[in-house]
């Protein structure tokens, strides 16, 4: 009878995801309610985790809870400690939960919100979660070690170095992507640049509180730091109305570059504990609780969906990014569907704490899909604003124009009614001076964002709400290039140290200073060329990130393809060959056309040529000439790394199906190396 | 009310371990040491020292 009911209930659950799915995919013309893509995205993930998790988790890995894990094996108390699932898994959700499931989506919407929400529901049940699932398992098997490490073992050593250096250049191009999102939000809007700039002195408050007064009391101090932050938003309400307050936090997207530059430099070489770690701390519990409110907001105020699901920028002449939806609604949309960087997390931290091998499948397969449902609340937030608002917020001065006026006109021309004036009382609801251009995906979210929160309390305070969205999405960028600094300078070290040994050395001090300004001029320049780009920055940068995190998710793939191919012969690489197959097609196609298409808004290269046959040709003023040579060499220098990108990853690809074949061929031993088994002694009341 | 007292329990288990003060208190206990200014700095820079040599999340 139980079993009976069982499949009664699933049998519900695969009709409610059938016919939501069909219900989005359909709907045309009218306002869709938010609350099909909730019961879409959860019936599919509920599926996916019962079915296609576990047979992977029973069936392909086989995972064995008489096993001890290196948890209990290893256990050290510090880094290695078994550790109730529960926990684990929302560690992990919370280390692989950054900015890229909350703005991916919403750059992603100019194509309607249909493409993105189903790349992000079966993307993530077919691809992430398996992504993430198999190299968690992989490295618990291998006592906790890293992709890199895997990846030289399992492959090669050609496979380890470029593994290593692919990460190193994907955070170059991450830091100055995300960068480029604080300074869009920020650049004139002095509450949102007071609110940001009072984080710091509150995080060294913070680190001086832990460290002399209250040792130990993290929790503690977090909740005063919350205080304070609040506090700040509603001080900077005033900055911003004050005559003689307000000059003072307003600034350029040019000044607020360098601001970031010099500061990422300086908290990159600051102690940890003063800046760093506070700051972390904060802007993790800021980031779990404000997405369990937007959960719970969006279930309590189920907004209608403005945007339609499909519009004319399918054709790819889109005005946040250039493309069609295939291959850039894909590499656009990473994290949230499938992320390389959550390899780095589930070969990091996670497999030293798990207990248990079936936990494996809850932190996994699971804490994916649920940032997969944090890319769909993205998608919700920037679809419930009125399309011809999202894409005035959006789009770059560069494609619609200089003025609020000339820009309202080019979009109501694109069928998306808006007017200056409508967005002009916008921007005052919120605190802001102007909401046109500001490109890079936080703005509309905080406006979605606030949208919901104030629905669901008072909208007399959606100015509040929508700066505490700003504020909380910058807390963790700005947390993320700190620590991707300090990450970068030790994988140069790492690099370096091959070749004079001193320069591996993480505690010399020149070498401190010279790594530190190193990374920091690398995505600094990044960084500056998109804050100067005419064409928004986002338009280049944030393709080229999302072809480099799907190359490391490629990677990522490879090793696990690999493993498979040690453990089970031919059997069940489709499980992780048929993702690895679509993201080389995706980010080749992707590469392919970022470099070489004829159009300028697309190709770099055509870019490049079309600037200087306008400066051969004298069509430029003679002041414009210095500023056009920069932009045809960024062009240029973009097309590089894009094929830096496609040299590094065929490399690994090509070296890891020499592996596959020599295996299947049997003239390479299946040589699996997992840690011996040892029986697990661990006791319930333990977990 | 059991199981809501649970799940009260499992949550502050939840923000005392991303809060790192699991992780002290495992410290502490096994060094044998007890709680002290000195224990906490010595135990933070060891833990953020491996923390932050590892790569954040996109």
């Amino acid at each position: 009878m139980k079993r009976v009911l069982g499949y009664l209930a699933w049998g519900a659950v695969a009709v409610a995801a059938a016919v939501c799915l069909a219900g989005i995919a359909i709907q045309r013309g009218e306002p869709i309610n938010s609350i099909w893509l909730v019961v879409a995205a959860v019936s599919m993930y509920a599926l996916g985790f019962r079915f296609y998790g576990k047979f992977i988790a029973a069936r392909v890995m086989a995972l064995d809870d008489e096993r001890a894990t290196p948890a209990e094996r290893l256990r050290d108390g510090i880094d290695f400690e078994p550790t109730n699932k529960w926990i684990v898994l929302g560690h992990h959700f919370a280390a692989i939960a950054g900015p890229g499931p909350l703005v991916g989506p919403v750059l992603a919407a100019q194509f309607g919100y249909l493409p993105g929400t189903l790349w992000i529901i079966i993307g993530a049940v077919l691809g992430g979660a398996v992504q993430d699932f198999v190299i968690l398992f992989a490295s618990i098997r291998r006592n906790g070690k890293s992709l890199g490490q895997m990846a030289r073992e399992e492959i090669g050593k050609i496979g380890g170095f470029t593994a290593l250096v692919t990460v190193l250049l994907i955070m170059v191009i991450l830091l100055a992507v995300v960068g480029l999102v604080v300074v869009n939000a920020l650049k004139g809007s002095p509450w949102g640049t007071f609110t940001i700039a009072a984080t710091m002195p509150i995080a060294v408050f913070m680190g001086l509180y832990l460290r002399y007064w209250r040792p130990g009391k993290v929790l503690e101090c977090s909740i005063i730091g919350f205080v304070l932050v609040m506090a700040g938003i509603f001080l900077g309400q005033s900055v911003s109305q004050s005559p003689s307050l307000a000059p003072l936090f307003t600034f350029s997207g040019v000044t607020l570059a360098g601001a970031i530059v010099v500061y990422g430099f300086l908290a990159s070489a600051l102690p940890v504990w003063l800046l760093l770690a506070p700051r972390d701390y904060l802007s993790t519990f800021v980031k779990l609780g404000v997405l369990l409110l937007l959960a719970v907001a969006i279930l309590f105020v189920r907004p209608q969906l403005q945007l339609p699901a499909l519009t004319r920028f399918v054709d790819g002449n889109g005005p946040i990014f250039a493309g069609k939806i295939f291959p850039f609604c894909f590499v656009t949309i990473a994290c949230g569907a499938i992320s390389g960087f959550h390899s780095l997390i589930s070969s990091g931290t996670t497999p030293k704490i798990i207990a248990r091998e079936w936990h494996a499948w809850p932190v996994g397969y699971g804490s994916m899909l649920l940032e997969s449902f944090v890319a769909i609340m993205a998608i919700i937030a920037a679809s419930v604003m009125q399309p011809g608002v999202f894409f005035a917020v959006n789009s770059p001065a560069g494609v619609v124009g200089a003025t609020p006026a000339a820009a309202a006109a080019t979009i109501t021309a694109w069928g998306f009614p808006v007017t200056p004036a409508e967005m002009q009382t916008l921007a005052r609801s919120v605190g802001e001076q102007t909401l046109f251009y500001r490109t890079g995906g936080a703005p509309s979210l905080a406006l979605g964002m606030a949208h919901i929160f104030a629905r669901g309390g008072g909208q007399a305070l959606v100015g509040f709400w929508y700066h505490f969205a700003i504020m909380f999405e910058a807390l963790f960028i700005l947390t993320i290039m700190d620590a991707g600094t300090r990450v970068g300078r030790f994988m140069l070290q790492d690099l370096l140290g091959h070749v004079w040994a001193p320069l591996g050395r993480t505690g010399w001090m020149p070498g401190v200073i010279g790594f530190s300004a190193a990374i920091v001029a690398a995505w600094g320049y990044f960084l500056y060329q998109g804050v100067r780009d005419p064409l928004g920055g986002i338009n280049s940068l944030w393709p080229l990130f999302g072809i480099a995190n799907q190359l490391l998710a490629a990677i990522a793939l490879c090793v696990a393809t690999t493993i498979l191919i040690k453990m089970h012969g031919a059997r069940y690489l489709w499980i992780t060959a048929i993702p690895l197959g679509w993201l080389l097609l995706v980010t080749y196609t992707a590469a392919w056309e970022k470099v070489f298409s004829a159009l300028p808004a697309l190709g770099f290269l055509a870019q490049a040529d079309k600037l200087e046959t306008a400066l051969r040709m004298g069509a430029m003023a003679a002041a414009k000439a210095s500023e056009t040579r920069a932009l045809i060499f960024n062009a240029r220098l973009d097309a590089a790394l894009c094929c830096i990108f496609l040299v590094l990853v065929t490399t690994i690809v090509a070296d890891s199906v020499r592996v596959w074949i020599a295996i299947l061929r049997g003239t390479r031993e299946a040589q699996v190396r997992e840690a011996p088994f040892v029986l697990s002694h661990l006791r319930v009341e333990e977990l | 009310m059991k199981r809501l007292g649970a799940l009260g329990r499992l949550l502050a288990g939840l923000l005392r371990e991303l809060a790192d003060e699991n992780a002290y208190r495992r410290h502490l206990e096994r060094h044998g040491c007890p709680h002290s200014a000195g224990a906490w700095r010595s135990f933070s820079e060891s833990r953020l020292r491996a923390k932050y040599s590892r790569a954040k999340c996109c």
